[in-house]
């Protein structure tokens, strides 16, 4: 009786099985890589209206976070400045500059009737998920632990992933982020260590008692 | 050792029930009962798409996205700050304004929550001394007529559109030379508008001023005027009251000072008082109100005897003692042939007269002058007047009635007609004719919201504005001063009231609060620093009107023509709508959808008969039958549905009204009850097909009720999407409640009734969840002090985005509230007792709900709450089945993306809300999607929100060193009779503690072992044991399981069981 099979169906089964091995690691792989917030939302980076610098202002002029994000310690949303205080300076400043056009549009000539300032959101939580800002900066969380270093950044880009997973690792552990809390808004200050964050980190908790929700009703309402 | 543990049985006939088919056992109540989700609900009908079409669409949807992925880009989306910060305002942050809503003879003072410039949210003003912070369903509901997508947009004459200079101009001409000036305005207690009202009067001699409400009071104030003289106006006194008697009256439940009265009423309810006896209520009254099903003692009684009651109750009181003014009126007074339970009556006087001085008489507002002054007389008689009740000097002015404008027209004197508010042309007395009045006018003006049968008869239409963007002022019914504080320039370019009246006056349009700020110097202060304090708190303190002696005066009524013996036959009672007012919120979905306390329908009103008498005209109590053969035909099977009797009602004059008829237990016999303001149209779609409009058979001198009319079933059914069927009670001890003497004999009676006196030791399979949190949230519902008014389920609504699902949608049961009320009868079913029990998510430790959800889309917080969490919600309902409460709602449809007629159209059809509804939804919860469950969170943002605050108040130190600052949730908020309490149960001294703790505090099926977060408070009442109902009070409770006949008798089963084997009162810690 011939054989039933050619010969190279012998080296069949083999085959196969790398060949179904490498094709489902690197699918599994791109999609554990590609689909997830830590590669789709990191680097995002939108061009805004108004090309505002970070480092110029915080590190040039020793800006602080607050002097245009007025409510970030009372409200739960940080506040994008009104023009009103963009114009502040920049009434004396650069007041011809024509990378500030759309501002002066805005403003109008102090009517502040102009169209106004369309500025592309980097950092966009969902509709479901209600973070507040206030409770986590007075509490010892830098604005650092959430939108990395935007005191360099000359364009501001998403730095962290901003998943659920992200969130909860901070909520389980929070000794790994918090800060004396005059160091919050100094968005240069590093502990020295890793250890040293810790041992910090977890003599701030015991003493302030923080205890972060970890269930859904903590950000989901 | 082995447990088996049954639930108790349900009785044949159950002791307390929902509806006459429950009571009955019909075969179809049966069939629905044994469902676990109402049938229907989940029948996806009317699509004619079946599982392989789905499979088609699935596939090829699946085939598109593949090709739409490379066009896959990260939506933008955008921050757009203010040009110029806008003062006070900061994102993201509630700011609160005082304001007041302006009520036909009063004022509800109000807070409202602003986010970015938007009004989102009423809640009561705690601060005010007369409402207490207490609110009632229509302010609550006041919010989404100001965002409603139908109000009425522009200036128009004669139906086309005009000019704003045209308006202006002839506001312009109209103030020079004006004659034969005549305005019709609703009621209101502003100062303003008097005050322009005076400047008007003086500048147009002659000019008419008349103020027309339907359900107004001038027939109350024409009493009181003939008893106590003009401008006066009365205020119980309840704390001092220890008997009540309300005849046809429903005190608690009148919107513009029920609210205040409330605080008063239940101030003296509570059975645990420590230095005053438990008040005693008597209502006589046809149908059931939330007042009526209060009573310790209620006796049916036709409206229309109503004076024939007041007559021989009178005799009664007056033959004890030697008034004369009592005995005058009593002469003059008709008599009626009629009889009532003589036993009845002379207990109820003799009670009133052992009560010298402390009981009060109310009167219905609505009933004949006649019968409301011979209530007065009687008040003065017990020595009540000066005592219980007191008088206030009102600043009231006279103004004409609707009779008197239309002979004014009739007569040919008037030749501008303003109409500015109401709805005159829907709501006016049938015999004036008002539409024809109207076309006799050469030139008339009618400010409204709505563009609606009015406006089609005016000459100009002028969109008017909410009170929440204009400026103005009222008087509370107290008389304390408050300032309307606009909350949003107008929407839709609304003009208010008084900017015409000004500008007819002759002065300049008025801008901002200046008008106001005039009237307010005038009568109070000038200092700025004062007004910004009334603005800040929402009144002026200590501006009520002050006290007035009562002398009683009252001259024997016998000259006046509405004094006439009433006759015989059956009556038509027109009623207060519960829903829409007089038909003023008609378009306002949230109160179309709640449903009325007594019949529980939506979207309709129903001619309300007794069971007797139903079956005396032939109508059938609601049946369980196809609304149409074709549905059947289609195998559609819609068995749910309630389908009622459609009854012709004629009146005397010929006039007739065809209404979906609907038996209701414990109304009066001979007796027709029809709420008004439904059955109109052309306004909106939502206004359509809804409802009987009673009107056309009011007239002038029938305002409460009409006698004589003829009644017959006409043919065909009619589908009422009612949501009492939906639920059942089972014979199980859900609702409790017993006498102030039993409870004095036994105190933990409630919490030893039923099955709870069997309970093993707890034996539980699942493991407790770890309630770790410091704060552990808990509530507590006083059923002895819920009147079933509605204000938490509009407020639960408004506060949570709580969507409408429209009454297609309802007859489906897939009705959507958070918090409902359910509604029993106790008794037989022509005089049965009421009982109302508000029901809301119970928040169970050991919760069935998350036992069986496979995605753990409900869980358990630390602080005790049960969660839901949408995104993981992948609609099985399995947690729906499992909830023995049936609280768990389910989005059937995206009802927020589509309008409610199209619902069940394709994923390419019209979606999308109104702007300017989203506009009115609270940012800080989450607007539900189709296919999720939801259900009460406790209102888990305003629990979040203080804990935050508290978070950052603290900063960097101890949080535990900063209490948890103080907040209500929207139902607590909302009611005005403190019949809702929450807060933490972990703190031994917070109110819920307290009254978990109270000997009246049950949990419902406490068998079930699912402890339950929320506890209610045994209902007690007070009867006067020499009346002939006595022994009958007191007793509406599940049936007893051990067979027992009286439903009291637990004595026997505390006596046989050792206490040791009862569970202990439930501790929130880990068991």
């Amino acid at each position: 009786m011939a054989n039933f099979f050619p010969k190279w169906t012998n080296q069949l089964p083999w085959k196969l099985t790398v060949c179904v091995a490498v094709l489902g690691t690197a699918i599994t792989g791109g999609i554990t890589y590609y689909f997830t917030p830590k590669y789709t939302r990191v680097g995002y980076e939108p061009t805004q209206p108004v090309p505002f610098q970070h480092d110029l202002h915080v590190q040039q002029l020793g800006m602080d976070c607050r002097y245009c994000h007025s409510f970030v310690e009372i409200a739960s949303h940080s506040n994008v400045p009104t023009v009103q205080t963009c114009m502040g300076c920049h009434q004396q400043v650069q007041a011809q500059s024509p990378k500030l056009d759309a501002v002066r549009a805005a403003w109008n000539g102090g009517k502040g009737d102009g169209p106004a300032v369309n500025w592309v959101k980097v950092h966009r939580v969902p509709d479901y998920a209600y973070f507040n800002h206030a409770v986590h900066v007075n509490r010892g969380v830098s604005c650092y632990s959430c939108h990395g270093p935007v005191n360099d950044m000359r364009v501001v880009f998403q730095h962290e992933s901003q998943s659920m997973k992200w969130c909860l690792d901070c909520h389980r552990a929070p000794e790994n982020h918090l800060r004396p809390p005059d160091q919050v808004f100094n968005l240069a200050w590093k502990p020295a260590s890793s250890q040293e964050q810790h041992q910090i980190g977890t003599k701030f908790k015991e003493e302030w008692e923080v205890n972060p929700p970890v269930t859904c009703g903590g950000c989901h309402r | 050792m082995k447990r088996v543990f049954h639930h108790p049985q349900r009785p044949k006939r159950p002791r307390i029930w929902r509806s006459l088919a429950e009571l009955e056992n019909s075969p179809g109540f049966e069939t629905v009962l044994q469902r676990e989700f109402p049938r229907g609900a989940d029948v996806y009908e009317d699509s004619g798409l079946t599982k392989r079409d789905f499979m088609k669409l699935l596939g090829a949807s699946m085939a598109l996205a593949g090709i739409g992925v490379t066009g896959c880009r990260r939506p933008e989306a955008y921050l757009v700050p203010f040009n110029k910060g806008v003062e006070w305002t900061i994102p993201g942050k509630f700011l609160f304004y005082a304001t007041a809503m302006p009520l036909r003879q009063g004022a509800m003072p109000l807070i409202v929550s602003t986010v970015d410039g938007r009004p989102t949210k009423i809640e009561g003003n705690p601060l005010h001394p007369f409402s207490n912070g207490g609110t009632d369903a229509f302010a609550q509901a006041s919010i989404l007529d100001l965002y409603d997508p139908n109000r009425s947009k522009a200036i128009k004459e004669n139906g086309v559109e005009a000019r704003p200079e045209a308006w202006d101009n002839l506001l312009k001409s109209l103030s020079t030379s004006a004659e034969g000036m005549a305005f019709l305005v609703e009621r209101k207690n502003s100062p303003t508008r008097d005050r322009l009202r005076e400047e008007l009067e003086g500048k147009f001699p002659g000019m008419i001023w008349c103020e027309y409400e339907p359900l107004g009071t001038s027939l109350a104030q024409e009493a009181i005027s003939a008893s106590f003289g003009q401008g006066v106006r009365l205020l119980p006194n309840f704390e001092r009251a220890d008997v009540i008697l309300a005849l046809d009256s429903e005190f608690l439940n009148q919107s513009d000072k029920g609210v205040g009265f409330a605080h008063g009423f239940f101030g003296r309810r509570g059975p645990d008082q420590k230095d005053a006896a438990m008040n005693r209520l008597y209502v006589v009254e046809n149908h059931y109100t939330g007042t009526g099903g209060l009573a310790d003692h209620r006796y049916r009684c036709k409206a229309s005897l109503i004076g024939e009651f007041t007559r021989q109750l009178a005799s009664h009181v007056s033959a004890s003692g030697d008034d004369s003014a009592l005995a005058s009126i009593l002469e003059a007074c008709p008599k009626t042939a009629a009889t009532f339970d003589e036993a009845w009556l002379s207990a109820c006087a003799d009670d009133l007269l052992a009560n010298r001085g402390r009981s009060i008489v109310f009167v219905g507002e609505q009933q004949p002058v006649w019968v409301q002054i011979l209530g007065h007389a009687i008040n003065h008689a017990l020595g009540n007047s000066g005592a219980t009740i007191m008088g206030l000097a009102a600043d009231e002015k006279p103004s004409a009635s609707l009779g008197d404008l239309a002979a004014a027209i009739e007569g040919g004197s008037v030749k501008t007609l303003f109409v500015l508010g109401g709805n005159p042309a829907y709501n006016a007395p049938s015999d004036l004719n008002f539409s024809d009045l109207v076309r006799k006018v050469s030139q008339s003006v009618r400010l409204g919201l709505f563009e609606d049968e009015t406006s089609k008869l005016c000459r100009w239409h002028v969109p008017a504005a909410h009170y929440l963007e204009a400026w103005s002022d009222v008087r509370a019914y107290d008389g304390t001063y408050s300032v309307v504080q606009p909350m949003i320039l107008p929407l839709w370019n609304g003009v208010s009231e008084l900017e015409i009246l000004a500008q007819l006056a002759g002065r300049p349009k008025p801008q901002g609060p200046a008008l106001i700020q005039e009237t307010f110097a005038q009568a109070f202060d000038t200092d700025p620093e004062r007004w910004n304090a009334v603005l800040r708190v929402g009144f002026a303190p200590g501006s009520e009107w002050p006290a007035a002696t009562l002398s009683f005066s009252g001259s024997p009524p016998g000259a006046r023509d509405d004094v006439k013996p009433m006759a015989e036959g059956i009556e038509l009672v027109f009623l207060q709508s519960t829903s829409v007012d007089d038909g003023r919120y008609a378009n306002n979905s949230w109160l179309q959808e709640t449903p009325d306390l007594e019949s529980k329908v939506t979207w309709d009103n129903v001619a309300l008969v007794s069971p007797a008498t139903a079956e005396k005209l032939g109508i059938r109590a609601n049946n369980f039958g196809p609304i149409y053969q074709v549905a059947e035909q289609m195998g559609n099977n819609i068995d749910f549905d309630v389908v009622a009797d459609l009854i012709e009602i004629k009146s005397p004059a010929g006039a007739s009204v065809v209404a979906a008829a609907y038996v209701a237990p414990g109304h009066a016999d001979d007796s027709i009850s029809l709420a008004l303001g439904y059955g109109r149209s052309g306004v909106s779609a939502l206004f359509e097909g809804v409802g009987f409009n009673a009107y056309p058979l009011r007239s002038s001198d029938a305002q409460r009720f009409l006698t004589g009319v003829q009644v017959k079933v006409t043919k065909g059914g009619y589908p009422l999407a009612q949501t009492q069927e939906h639920r059942s009670m089972e014979g199980r001890d859900l609702f409790r409640e017993g006498t102030l003497e039993r409870y004095q004999h036994d105190p933990k009676f409630a919490q030893t009734m039923g099955m709870d006196s069997h309970i093993p030791p707890n034996i539980s399979l699942y493991s407790h969840p770890q309630l770790t949190g410091r704060e552990q949230w808990g509530m507590t519902v006083d059923l002895n002090s819920c009147f079933g008014c509605n204000a938490c389920v509009v407020a639960c609504q408004a506060e949570n985005n709580v969507p409408v699902v429209g009454k297609e949608q309802v007859r489906r049961n897939r009705d959507m509230s958070w918090i409902r009320i359910d509604r029993y009868f106790a008794g037989e079913p022509n005089d049965p007792e009421m009982l109302t029990q508000t029901m809301l998510c119970q928040h169970c430790e050991n919760a069935p709900c998350e036992t069986v959800c496979p995605v753990n889309a409900t869980v358990h917080s630390d602080d005790g709450l049960n969660l839901m969490a949408y995104n993981r919600c992948i609609g099985t309902r399995y947690c729906s089945n499992n909830c023995p409460w049936k609280v768990r709602r389910f989005n059937y449809f995206d009802y927020n993306q589509r309008p409610l007629d199209h619902l069940y159209a394709g994923p390419l059809a019209r979606k999308g809300m109104a702007d300017s509804l989203k506009m009115a939804k609270n940012p800080n919860v989450t607007v539900r999607m189709r296919g999720v469950m939801e259900k009460c969170t406790f209102c888990i943002q305003r629990i979040e929100e203080a804990k935050i605050a508290r978070l950052v108040e603290a900063g960097p130190r101890n949080k535990n060193d900063v209490p948890v600052r103080e907040f209500k949730t929207a139902c607590q908020q909302a009611c005005p009779s403190d019949s809702l309490v929450f807060g933490n149960i972990r703190e031994a001294q917070s109110p819920v503690s307290q009254t978990r703790q109270s000997d009246r505090a049950y949990v419902m099926l406490k068998y079930l072992n699912t402890q339950p977060r929320v506890s209610y408070l045994a209902r007690i009442k007070n009867p006067n044991s020499k009346m002939p109902d006595a022994s009958r009070v007191g007793m509406a409770n599940g049936a007893p399981h051990h067979g027992a006949e009286e439903p009291g008798v637990d004595e026997h089963e505390a006596k046989e069981h050792d206490p040791g084997d009862r569970h202990e009162p439930e501790e929130p810690t880990p068991h």
